[in-house]
């Protein structure tokens, strides 16, 4: 498809603007020489009309949930209500500055305020901070809330755990708060190693990082163990929540023993994943740590009944951030709660978890699973049976693209000889049994055309707008923008033919 | 439950068939019935749609009417012109509901918006690679940070003092635990102390942090600034907090950027109280291995057709785990689509016009408060859009004023700097969303 740049035309515009009322005031009056550009720079010249066909043609090439099953593991891709993107929108959310003075935005305040009470009660935590955008930019914050813990107790410990099957943000976030990382294998049942955990958690160690259930999608039925170990060296434990669909109503973070958790508001809290953001990261604490959260946060001052920013103090880790929140996120989710109340998380939780259970048991006959149990709210199964015939996990999620399907998370996680050519299945509340049979009867069909007809699972998809890229190339030789294109064409003289502009 | 379609009958047939005899049974083993939850989460019963609404409706009132409010306050948030046909498209369930696209065959609307923005944003500041999308302007400079640190295997920061107080503040935050010598540069006259500068650079400085323009809103002098920082072998970090100035200010890129940052929230953003913004990060071609975050790249697909991927993947997380170039996984793309659109729709000729017209109110503005005598300058700088004036009256008094007229008042200086000379100080900032009625009747309300 032609790039926006492609169909420019000079002269044409696609905006509307007040007229310059301002003819009294000279630019060269303004701005000094040093500062003005020369040339005006140079992005596209469209209609209204051609952006409003150009954009709608390009979203047509991508498939949304709304599209159909999109069963990625860790990934949660739950039905994102309509009504929640409406309450989300109201103007005076939308329009609220983030330095208004606090008398005007008592609205905005209030929603912080109450969804942090929600998701404490929810998580079995003391509080949230609403600052972080992202499930990793929770996981920084929570390092660096935890090191300045131990720094303050003149504590020097700088070894954080991580299990093997842990998604890789867990070590990069525990890198960039300095620590040094250290893997826990998992045993043959998918989960931590209690005797390796034992021999790894010293007094050097600030504790362990743990998404539960794990990615493979299995409860860490150990956990009172686990927290005994870590805490018994006087370490934290750090939740991540990617997973926490599988636990709402169920069981408490907190509860648990955890000293840190995370929460993917745009998994578990049905937000929009936007095509990857944005979401927030949101981050609970057990009393101890609440100083070391960023600041500010969001506090009540009941005399005279008005909510405000509140100066966490001087043993903050600072801001992780400009201003306060991914704010609609937050709306978002706290609409959800309330659609849902505490029976509907319960159900919501309860029926991902059947539906995960439904989809291995109807496909552990064709897919071996990883683990041979029963799952969280997704399953790992492995296409490794399929080796033999010269397909790979990929080819078979490439063949589910041909059947109007989105393909589940592959080769994550992996750890021989366990896990290995994975397929991790995530099938949320949202998603209904004939649905889950459809794409059982149709895992079933590749599996024979697997064995049947091979090249069609290693020459697919067919019938996806693009078919497959060639990443390799275009590590090798960057092309990053439109300009780049040029002059490489420049360059080249672009001799490939079929290369369809 | 209208969000779960599974009626409790299909779940007792599915338990069935996974062959246990209830819910119970079924997660028994991962979870121990001693840390299971006890009775229900205590929080509010569910609530019907039409409540929902009314409910959030009445939340919602107890902010100001905010879309009749013209602020003439930025700092870091600007409100600007965004065309009803950029949040029309951008309601498309394709491009909202999706996940990061990971799958090129079923993302090329994604993955296209994503690069022409790359593009955009390339001739904006004239630099070879950019980083779409980090969360926002403070934690994207925060990033460029820690880049140059691993660029230059040095371990000190000279950080201007008119940097936005957020951006400072968090690039502090996540430069804490690598324990660098970060050095404050002071301002002079509302502009970094070039004299200052000079003394403070040495060999053993990794980069300077200068945005521009800066949290004053003065122009700074980049290209003196650029020769001092580069004399000593040091990596020059550009911080822009409103991006509109581009359409009018010189590209950083010839001005001697190595590392650029910059808030798009201006291009298309709501102000959503603070959030979800985005930011570009941006370095030259001999940098790019060092970038953190996503990128996409064109190439073509086995039928030879020109196709956009996410590329570069070697520094990131999910493949390098501990030994990336950062954690960052979920960014803010839709609203790099959002940024997309708006260009596309604004065009070379729009974005000259919005920044020309930012300048110009801005200063007609401050012409009008100064005759009214009840204004001074405390400063003689060159400035964008954002400028300071100290009231002669009290400033508490004034912003009530206008507040009462549907006005958001400009921003107290004197809430980030403690200054002595700064009290009493107000940073206006004027968009187009302020006409010259507008601007006269905030003169008006001011000169009484």
């Amino acid at each position: 498809m032609k790039l926006i740049f492609e169909k420019s035309v000079k002269g044409r515009d696609g905006y509307s603007l007040p007229q310059d009322l301002f003819d009294d005031i000279k630019i060269e009056e303004c701005l000094p020489e040093y500062a003005i550009s020369k040339d005006k720079k140079i992005l596209s010249e469209v209609s209204e009309v051609d952006v409003v066909r150009h954009f709608t043609k390009l979203s047509k090439l991508n498939y949304g949930l709304d599209d159909g099953f999109y069963p990625l593991g860790s990934c949660t891709m739950k039905y994102n209500p309509k009504i929640n993107e409406k309450l989300a929108s109201l103007n005076n959310f939308t329009y609220a500055h983030p330095l208004a003075p606090e008398e005007t935005v008592q609205g905005s305040l209030e929603i912080i305020y109450d969804l942090n009470k929600l998701l404490c009660e929810i998580t079995g935590m003391d509080e949230y901070t609403m600052a972080p955008a992202a499930g990793a930019h929770g996981e920084l914050t929570g390092n660096l809330i935890m090191r300045k813990y131990f720094v303050d107790r003149g504590d020097k410990r700088h070894k954080m755990l991580i299990p093997d099957s842990a998604h890789g943000t867990n070590p990069a976030s525990a890198a960039m708060a300095d620590f040094q990382v250290v893997e826990v294998k998992s045993n043959e049942r998918g989960t931590v190693d209690l005797t390796e955990l034992a021999k790894l958690m010293d007094e050097d160690t600030v504790g362990l990082m743990l998404t539960n259930p794990n990615t493979v999608g299995l409860y860490d039925e150990g956990i009172k163990d686990i927290e005994k170990i870590v805490h018994h060296k006087g370490g934290l434990l750090y939740y991540d929540g990617a997973n926490l669909n599988a636990s709402l109503g169920i069981i408490r973070p907190g509860d648990a023993g955890f000293d840190v958790v995370h929460l993917n508001l745009h998994k578990t809290f049905s937000t929009p994943h936007g095509g990857g953001g944005p979401g927030a990261g949101v981050i609970g604490v057990k009393k101890d740590l609440i100083p070391y959260l960023p600041t500010p946060i969001v506090a009540f001052d009941s005399t005279n009944k008005k909510y405000y920013l509140l100066d966490v103090g001087s043993k903050s880790i600072g801001m992780v951030r400009a201003f306060w929140a991914n704010f609609p996120v937050l709306v978002k989710t706290y609409v959800w709660i309330l659609s849902m109340g505490p029976d509907g998380l319960y159900n919501a939780s309860e029926t991902s978890i059947i539906n995960a259970n439904y989809v291995l048991a109807k496909l552990k006959k064709y897919y071996k699973p990883a683990y041979d149990r029963y799952c969280g709210h997704e399953c790992t199964v492995t296409g490794k049976e399929y080796k033999k015939y010269g397909v790979k996990t990929l080819d078979i999620s490439k063949r589910l693209m041909d059947y109007g399907m989105h393909p589940p998370t592959i080769y994550f996680p992996h750890f021989e000889p366990y896990a290995e050519e994975t397929i991790m299945v995530e099938p949320p509340e949202s998603e209904s049994k004939e649905m889950l049979d459809k794409f059982i009867e149709i895992m079933i069909k590749i599996s024979n055309e697997a064995k049947t007809n091979p090249e069609l699972l290693t020459t697919a998809p067919h019938n996806t707008p693009i078919r497959r890229t060639n990443d390799l190339v275009a590590a090798k030789r960057p092309i990053l923008t439109y300009d780049d294109e040029l002059k490489l064409k420049d360059e080249l003289k672009y001799q490939d033919k079929n290369i369809d502009f | 439950m209208r969000y779960i379609p599974n009626t409790e009958e299909q779940k007792k047939e599915m338990l069935k068939e996974i062959g246990v005899s209830s819910f119970d049974d079924l997660i028994k083993e991962g979870v121990p019935q001693s840390i299971r939850l006890k009775g229900n989460l205590n929080i509010p019963e569910a609530i019907s749609e039409t409540e929902l609404e009314e409910k959030i409706y009445n939340i919602a009132q107890k902010n100001s009417n905010f879309y009749l409010m013209k602020p003439l306050i930025g700092a870091g948030a600007y409100r600007h012109y965004i065309p009803e046909a950029e949040k029309f498209l951008l309601q498309r369930e394709e491009f909202w509901t999706c996940y990061t696209p990971y799958q090129p065959e079923l993302s090329q609307g994604t993955l296209q918006s994503i690069f022409e923005y790359q593009s955009y944003i390339s001739r904006l500041i004239k630099m070879d690679a950019v980083i779409p999308s980090i969360y926002d302007g403070a934690s994207a400079t925060a990033e460029a940070a820690l880049m140059s640190l691993r660029l230059t295997h040095k371990n000190k920061i000279i950080v201007s003092n008119l940097l936005h107080p957020h951006y400072r503040e968090t690039v502090k935050t996540y430069l804490a635990p690598h324990e660098p010598e970060i050095i404050e540069l002071p301002y002079k006259n509302g502009l970094v102390d070039i004299e200052k500068l000079k003394i403070l650079i040495e060999e053993d400085v990794a980069s300077v942090i200068i945005q521009n323009p800066n949290f004053f809103g003065g122009i700074e002098k980049l290209a003196e600034i650029s020769e001092i920082v580069h004399s000593k072998g040091a990596l020059l970090i550009m911080v822009i907090a409103e991006s509109i100035s581009l359409g009018i200010l010189k590209a950083p890129g010839d001005i001697g950027a190595d590392i650029v940052t910059g808030n798009a929230q201006s291009f298309g953003m709501d102000l959503n109280y603070g959030g979800p913004y985005n930011a570009y990060l941006a370095t030259k071609k001999e940098y790019i291995r060092q970038l953190p975050g996503r990128i996409i790249g064109e190439t073509t697909d086995v039928d030879g057709k020109r196709v956009f991927v996410m590329t570069l993947r070697a520094r990131e997380q999910d493949i390098r785990r501990e030994k990336a170039t950062s954690n960052i996984c979920t960014n803010h793309n839709l609203n790099v689509i959002a940024a997309d659109i708006f260009l596309s729709l604004i065009g070379t000729e729009g974005l000259y016009q919005i920044s020309l017209l930012n300048t110009k109110s801005a200063h007609y503005l401050e012409n009008l408060l100064l005759k009214s005598k009840k204004f001074e300058k405390i400063f003689n700088y060159p400035f964008y859009n954002e400028f300071l004036l100290k009231s002669k009256e009290d400033i508490s008094t004034i912003n009530k004023k206008l507040l009462e007229n549907n006005f958001i008042p400009p921003l107290k200086i004197c809430e980030f700097y403690k200054e002595e000379n700064l009290k009493n100080v107000l940073l206006f900032a004027v968009t187009e969303v302020l006409s010259r009625d507008n601007l006269n009747k905030v003169a008006k309300i001011l000169s009484e």
